[in-house]
């Protein structure tokens, strides 16, 4: 009788316990196709790193399922700090945000763009000016920040080894700050291969190709990319819309292939035909 | 010796909802209701200055994402708040001994409780989404103006999943709803449910780590132990239907329904372990 | 042909009641082996000091607790059942209602609850209201109510369903003596109108003027059962109460006893009733306000 109650308490907790595991092991297999949806895109949280930067509090929100609107609160804050060309808080601040929440590609992108484009010009106007630091010294800096920004992009296919927005981006850091039109070409390359890659890359990467003298290459390239491209096609069911047409612009890679042909003296019985 | 011949009471529906009514109206004239709302609501709105950063496209997805985590956090605040304030106010005011010594079933004063709480969430879920929605298509089509590149395959907010995106985060605050009114029924202040509510939460957010790593611990004692843990708590993973809410490639409506049936299972049985652990409370 | 048994409204047999204070099997008896039987249609009192178990006992009566042993009906039906409550109203010691409703939006809730048809609600709710006499503050929010208002708005929705048996726990506590005499008014009309009242009470003169039978319980036990008249009245004594008498009237008024073969045990000046001074006084002056 004394120790009834404790008796009770526990055969009680212990139906919770059971009805909750009973639960849990019923629904699973009406749970996982779902979860296994989910689980693919679900990056792993890296809490070493990220207690050390953010202090407890900050990871529990994370671990509460708060790690999106944490994100954007630091990401908010790495702007704010941008705008005051402050380079070790905002290279740090953008590492801290794809740690936190690697999932939004605008991160990877936006962070990249600050770090290859924005923070030469910092170290720059730092050292005194374009006029005071010597033409060698401004490219050492554009090659130093070029290389972070490079590697940060990469760390990015850890999470997203199908964006061909990553390989735009390595892709125009090689072209616009290191002038490596070769580099720059294979990085279009591999982001015209993806499967939500824009018209354009397959374009930009043809005429790196001309412009690196590789004319039979990209005479080869453009004639292969030109039957993937929304056009007019008489008798077709379905017909792109304008926008499409618009964007991928079509006649100016025929335009570019006939240039070509012409460079490259291609008989007329052996060109191209659409 | 009288023995009036009585008529049973049956359960009633009609009862749950007088009890849901008065819930809901009691929690949307508190402060605390409006004020979370007005915050979430002004978080949300304030994401139309994101324009400042120049973004560009990604400002869309960036407003996105920062809208969902705004309601998210404000969410899971106002469910857990909202339903522990209610259910001790009930308690503490003794207005519970008023309502429950009516012919009315424990039953329908638990469920009709967590149907005014999961609704005033349906009201906030709905006001901030829908804010959203509008705050989107604005944007997106001054975007769109100014970078028609960025649009070539069309407009790149698929509005009905963000609608669906939040019917799910609605269905989740249910769930949490329930584990909030469960651990209120036995404990005895309001500060305690909270506190433990907001633990579940971290815990039903991190149940995936024990869901995936039971198979590869080595010891048996510990395995089945990491797997008994896996099966307690819900998985609140599983509500993240999509990385990118609204945006890139369109939801699964099949999955998204399995989700939904996946919160109703748990409501209905955190719902159920409250009526249990409320039945023997003594008011 | 014997007198039939009355029919009873309240039957506790054997009711002990345990609260456990530590998990290791400690626990508070607040209810000790009551046996009780109300009648229907009589007022009854339940007294005793605080802590006694009177609370507790109506808590099981209103099945808001389980008894730990014996057992507890209502109507004849066990007091756990959601049934036993079909007819029973129950105004708590100071209620506190939902402060965001109405007076008539509050009993409107209760009547709901309790499962009024919507075609007699709003009648039955303004009916109640009148009753307990706030028709004036039917629609101000319950939160801008003063204590009396309180529990007569808290009377209102114990008798929204037209109960048999109302259970009123201390219905005056914080009240000032004319609302608490114009609650043992409507408890009076609630007995006319053949209804059963337990009521629990500190004020021992109410419950003197309003119930039948009275129960004292201390430690949660009972100690005292019975009609009220035989309770308090002192049988065999009578007291005469007459104009002043001088000391010679007086000396042959104890002769004219002795004759007969009885004694003046006591000659003193009576008093009013504090509570019934109050009363006259305050009526008096409302009186006059209103001229």
């Amino acid at each position: 009788m004394k120790s009834n109650f404790l008796v009770i308490r526990c055969l009680r907790i212990a139906l919770v316990i059971a009805v909750l595991v009973v639960t849990g092991w019923a629904i699973r297999p009406f749970e996982d196709p779902a979860w296994q949806v989910v689980r693919a895109q679900q990056p792993a949280m890296k809490l070493d790193s990220l207690q050390g930067a953010l202090g407890q509090g900050v990871t529990v929100g994370l671990l509460g399922g708060f790690r999106a609107i944490v994100a954007d609160f630091f990401w908010i804050k790495t702007n704010s700090v941008w705008s005051d060309n402050d380079l070790p808080t905002t290279q740090k601040l953008i590492k801290l945000v794809t740690v936190i929440d690697p999932r939004p590609l605008y991160f990877w992108q936006n962070g990249a763009r600050m770090i290859a484009y924005d923070m030469p010009n910092w170290r720059i106007v730092a050292g005194g000016g374009y006029e005071v630091v010597s033409k060698e010294e401004q490219r050492h800096i554009d090659e130093e920040q070029s290389t972070v920004a490079i590697n940060y992009l990469t760390e990015g296919f850890g999470y997203h080894p199908n964006s061909a927005l990553l390989h735009i981006e390595i892709a125009n850091v090689y072209l616009n700050r290191l002038k490596d039109m070769d580099a720059a070409a294979k990085a279009y390359f591999k982001a015209a291969q993806q499967p939500d890659a824009p018209y354009y890359v397959a374009r930009i990467y043809g005429e790196l190709l001309r412009r690196q003298g590789r004319n039979a290459e990209a005479y080869a390239w453009l004639k292969q990319l030109y039957p993937t491209l929304p056009r007019i096609i008489e008798g077709a069911t379905t017909q792109p819309s304008a926008q499409e047409l618009e964007m991928g612009m079509a006649p100016v890679v025929l335009e570019r292939i006939r240039e070509l042909e012409k460079e490259l003296k291609i008989p007329a019985s052996l060109s191209f035909k659409p | 010796m009288s023995t009036t011949n009585q008529a049973g009471v049956p359960f009633s529906l009609s009862r749950l909802l007088i009890v849901a009514g008065n819930t809901f109206l009691e929690a949307v004239r508190q402060k605390l209701f409006n004020f979370l709302l007005l915050l979430a609501i002004g978080l949300v709105a304030s994401a139309q200055f994101f324009q400042e950063f120049n973004f560009g496209s990604s400002e869309l997805k960036f407003i996105s994402d920062f809208g969902f985590g705004a309601m998210v956090f404000f969410g899971s605040t106002l469910t857990i708040a909202a339903t522990a304030q209610l259910f001790f106010s009930e308690i503490e005011n003794r207005t519970a001994l008023t309502i429950l010594a009516k012919p009315i079933w424990r039953t329908e004063f638990i469920f009709g409780k967590f149907v005014g709480v999961f609704a005033v969430v349906g009201v906030f879920c709905a006001l901030t989404t829908l804010l959203l929605v509008g705050l989107l298509y604005h944007r997106e089509n001054a975007i769109m103006a100014l970078h028609p590149d960025a649009f070539e395959h069309g407009r790149i907010i698929h509005y009905g999943d963000l609608i669906v995106m939040g019917v799910l985060q609605w269905l989740k605050f249910g769930v949490l709803a329930a584990i909030t009114l469960f651990i209120a029924s036995f404990s005895n202040t309001n500060l305690y449910t909270v506190v433990m509510s907001f633990f579940m939460l971290v815990i039903c957010h991190l149940q995936y780590l024990a869901h995936d790593a039971y198979a590869q611990v080595a010891s048996l004692p510990l395995r089945m132990l990491v797997r008994v843990l896996s099966y307690i708590f819900p998985n609140f993973q599983l509500f993240n239907l999509t990385d990118q809410i609204g945006i890139g490639a369109g939801l699964d409506s099949g999955l998204a329904l399995r989700v939904a049936g996946y919160a109703a299972i748990y409501i209905a049985v955190f719902g159920g372990l409250a009526v249990y652990s409320f039945r023997s409370r003594e008011i | 042909m014997t007198n039939p048994t009355p029919p009873v409204a309240i039957e506790i047999r054997d009711l002990t009641k345990d609260f456990p204070l530590t998990l290791r099997g400690v626990k508070l008896r607040a209810v000790d082996n009551l046996t009780l039987s109300i009648p229907e249609g009589q007022v009854f009192g339940l007294l005793g000091p605080n802590g006694s178990g009177k609370s507790t006992t109506i808590k099981i009566i209103l099945g808001l607790l389980d008894p730990t042993v014996g057992e507890c009906k209502v109507f004849g039906v066990p007091s756990g059942r959601v049934d036993s409550r079909l007819n029973v109203g129950y105004l708590p010691e100071a209620p506190y209602f939902y402060r965001y409703l109405s007076g008539t939006e509050l009993v409107r809730f209760y009547g709901r609850i309790c499962g009024v048809p919507r075609k007699r609600l709003d009648d039955r709710v303004k009916e109640v209201i009148d009753w307990v006499g706030l028709s004036g503050a039917a629609h101000r929010r319950v939160g801008t109510y003063s204590k009396g208002m309180l529990q007569r708005i808290g009377l209102a929705q114990a008798l929204v369903h037209d109960p048999r048996l109302i259970i009123l726990d201390e219905p005056t506590a914080g009240v000032d003596p004319v609302g608490s005499a114009e609650i043992s008014e409507l408890i009076l009309k609630l007995k006319a109108q053949g209804k059963t009242v337990l009521i629990t009470s500190h004020l021992l003169a109410q419950i003197e003027d309003v119930c039948d039978r009275v129960a004292i319980l201390d430690k949660g036990k009972l100690i005292l059962e019975g009609d009220m008249n035989d309770l308090v009245g002192q049988r065999g004594r009578q007291a005469l109460i007459v104009d002043p008498l001088t000391t010679a009237q007086l000396a042959e008024l104890r002769v004219w006893l002795a004759e007969r073969g009885h004694t003046l045990d006591a000659v003193e000046q009576p008093r009013a009733r504090l509570d019934q001074l109050f009363l006259s006084q305050v009526s008096r002056a409302v009186k006059g306000e209103n001229k």
